[in-house]
């Protein structure tokens, strides 16, 4: 049975997880403001200008919607259901006061999110001086604690990324998770401890590393003029997050949110939506 | 008078001396006891012990009841021209046959470190393109040509796991059942295609004297063509049938182009001496016979010669693969040659043999060919490793009607050979591949009782069993 398992091992290890490109087809992007019209048009210009990687090679629709369109967050999914656009452009503490404390991403963000099938791009208050400039997607990070097979993810990173741009695909293993399970291992007399904990920490970085390859050979075959980079890595998650994206100097963080088992966001995304507050976060 | 072939002089030398008178009764009570020992065999499932603790227990009655109740030859024992002193166990055992699995399964494991056995499968995989049809075939080819050269359970073992995380992959594990089947019943058709593929073929090859290059020659026509009859037979029974949509084949072969080869290979050159390794070990196995002075060494000695030459790459770690040897399948043979040997001077095996004349006797078709079925039967419903040497020993002592000692061409060597192989297809605890196959099944959550796996592989059986008579009694 042991010889069973070790084959099944060997084959299943040798089972990569091949990247699919997948053009992500966004037709129309809404950009939502709370700012009277004229204000809301020119922070749409920019929100374009900011993501002109979406206008390649495609004719995309973009809609402005004002403050004076909505008053409540009903009204806004509403408005979002109507238009059924590909992206929702806005920005954090929308139709809200809160923008001066960092706590949260106010409640229209807070719903917007979860409560619609669309990624949305929240970018930092326009009353809150970015503390870099936000002016294109040269450098994009994608990040996840489970970078394997997560075609769209990537898909989507590779969609917002500029002509010519770097991006980032990173995976980082939670280190607390890692050593919790090692800790059960260890007092397990009929497994070797440290043979486990070094078999499974180059089995998760090998996993990682087969797939951004994939990723590299699925982007370049599809004429994407961008360059890919790895980054593999272990730590505390939001610290390690936080280090990646400042190493990187992300014009962009791309991230999932959704998880299907709860209503609130998927894991650390919300916990690293309102840490990072100096960048635009796309999050699926 | 022809030579006397390795392993037979014991059992001729048993012929040509007298023997000691022993009780009627005495031999009955041996003769029970080794019914009980079979059944217990046959019940190992049952009474959840191994193979190896049965036998052991039952080596120990017989030593026992032996020194009480019959004159077994105790030492001293002249070898060489040297008296030797020894305990009446140890020459009883056949050393050639244990160093052989010892050796052979030794070279296997760690050849199989390289990564060499998955990049074959891998590849063959790929080869494919992902169509069930196709998949059949080439796993089926290799299920054959892994239980020829490594052996029957490694190759399960290899195939099966393959099988399983492969069809998963294609989004087919509807077919996996008949896959796993299919394969299972494939190990002991591939299990007779050399001397060194099957335990049965090395005890009964040996004892025969038959050459590894002469058994290839004679058993490849039948293996050929019963794998190809296997396969055909599995494709309709259980539906596997190749991609006819254009976009379902270029999904397939997506799917199985992740697969990546290499990734088993923790070095490339040694995955490359490890190839050119198990070429030179067929080589040396097939022409140990007319090798000048190994060949009185023997094939134990070239098989565990090969298999230090590889442990060299693990030098500092080889007693990781001493735990991985089979001590339970060596322990089991140690105690079955002794059991045997103490049922030969109890007059078991002279029993045995009265009753084996008489079905010889029904002529050289009828008597080979009821051996060949009652082999089968007996095999399909206890291990065949003790009927395989407890029969050889006694066609061994049996001389021909000429008074000659059996030639390695001899039909009832090879009745017993292909009966004691393809009987392990007629039950799931007909032979340890078709067990490792069910155990992939049930550790798949595949549902599949005794008597389901009986239903399905009855046709397989019979059909192998047939062409086997067709071909040992008419053509071979």
């Amino acid at each position: 049975m042991t010889k069973v398992d070790q084959f099944e091992s060997v084959f299943r290890a040798a089972d990569k997880t091949p990247f699919r490109y997948r053009p992500v087809d966004v037709e129309s992007v809404l950009v939502v403001s709370d700012r009277p019209e004229s204000e809301a048009r020119d922070y749409g210009e920019r929100v374009r200008s900011f993501l002109g990687a979406l206008d390649r090679g495609e004719n995309v629709r973009w809609q402005t919607v004002h403050g004076g369109q909505f008053d409540s967050v009903p009204d806004l999914l509403e408005l979002v259901e109507r238009e059924r656009p590909g992206l929702v452009c806005t920005y954090r503490h929308l139709h809200s006061e809160s923008w001066q404390w960092p706590y949260t991403l106010g409640e229209y963000i807070d719903v917007l999110t979860q409560a619609t099938t669309t990624p949305v791009l929240v970018l930092p208050h326009p009353n809150r001086p970015p503390e870099r400039a936000i002016t294109d997607t040269d450098r994009v990070v994608a990040m996840t604690d489970h970078l394997v097979g997560d075609d769209r993810l990537v898909n989507w990173a590779a969609r917002v990324t500029a002509n010519g741009g770097r991006l980032a695909l990173a995976n980082v293993e939670d280190e607390v998770t890692f050593a919790r399970f090692i800790d059960v291992i260890a007092k397990i007399p009929s497994i070797d401890t440290d043979g486990a904990r070094e078999g499974i920490r180059d089995r998760l970085v090998r996993d990682a590393h087969d797939y951004i390859a994939s990723c590299v050979r699925g982007l370049a075959e599809a004429g994407l003029p961008l360059e890919v980079v790895e980054v593999l890595a272990h730590g505390h998650h939001l610290a390690e997050y936080l280090r990646i994206v400042e190493e990187h100097d992300a014009d962009l963080l791309v991230m999932n949110t959704k998880d299907e088992d709860q209503l609130a966001m998927h894991g650390l995304a919300y916990p690293l939506a309102i840490e990072v507050r100096s960048i635009p976060l796309l999050l699926l | 008078m022809m030579r006397l072939p390795q392993g037979a002089s014991t059992a001729a030398q048993a012929v040509e001396h007298a023997v000691p008178h022993v009780d009627t009764g005495v031999t009955i009570l041996f003769a029970l006891i080794l019914v009980t020992m079979v059944s217990c065999l046959a019940l190992e499932e049952k009474l959840h012990a191994k193979k190896s603790l049965i036998v052991g227990l039952f080596a120990v009655l017989c030593l026992l009841l032996g020194a009480v109740l019959l004159p077994l030859p105790f030492g001293p024992y002249l070898v060489g021209g040297h008296e030797i002193a020894m305990p009446v166990y140890i020459p009883a055992v056949d050393w050639g046959v244990i160093t052989i699995i010892l050796g052979a399964s030794l070279f296997v494991d760690v050849t199989s470190r390289s990564g060499l056995f998955t990049w074959i499968a891998i590849r063959l995989t790929k080869g494919s393109g992902g169509d069930p049809y196709r998949l059949l075939w080439l796993y089926g080819l290799m299920t054959v040509g892994f239980s020829a050269v490594l052996n029957n359970v490694t190759a399960m073992i290899i195939v099966g796991s393959l099988t399983a995380v492969s069809l998963e992959r294609l989004d087919r594990r509807d077919k996996l059942l008949g896959f796993l089947l299919v394969e299972g019943l494939l190990t002991n058709i591939g299990g007779l295609l050399t001397l060194i593929s099957s335990v049965p073929n090395i005890i009964v090859g040996t004892a025969a004297g038959i050459s590894f290059v002469s058994f290839f020659v004679r058993a490849s026509p039948f293996v050929a063509v019963a794998t190809v009859v296997t396969i055909l037979m599995g494709a309709r029974i259980f539906g596997i049938r190749g991609l006819t949509d254009e976009a379902e084949r270029a999904e397939s072969l997506r799917l199985v182009s992740g697969f990546d080869e290499n990734d088993g290979i923790e070095s490339q050159p040694f995955f490359w001496f490890s190839a050119a390794m198990l070429v030179l070990f067929i080589i040396a196995i097939a022409t140990t016979s007319v090798m000048p002075f190994v060949s009185e060494l023997g094939m134990g000695f070239v098989a565990l010669g090969f298999a230090l030459v590889m442990l060299i790459r693990y030098k500092h770690e080889v007693d990781q693969f001493y735990r991985t040897i089979d001590w339970d399948l060596l322990g089991f043979f140690g105690a079955l040659f002794i059991v045997i040997n103490v049922m030969e001077h109890a007059q078991v095996l002279a029993l045995i043999g009265v009753g084996l004349e008489r079905v010889i006797g029904l002529g050289p078709t009828l008597g080979t060919g009821v051996m060949m079925v009652s082999t089968s039967a007996f095999s399909a419903v206890t291990d065949n490793i003790p009927l395989a040497a407890m029969l050889a020993k006694i066609i061994t002592a049996m001389p021909t009607p000429d008074g000659l000692v059996r030639a390695p061409t001899d039909p009832l060597w090879w009745a017993l050979i292909f009966g004691a192989n393809l009987g392990g297809n007629l039950t799931p605890i007909g032979s340890a591949s078709t067990l490792v196959a069910v155990t992939i099944i049930h550790k798949q959550g595949l549902g599949l009782t005794f008597m389901d796996f009986v239903r399905k592989a009855l046709p397989f059986a019979l059909v192998q069993i047939a062409l086997a008579a067709v071909y040992v009694l008419w053509i071979l």
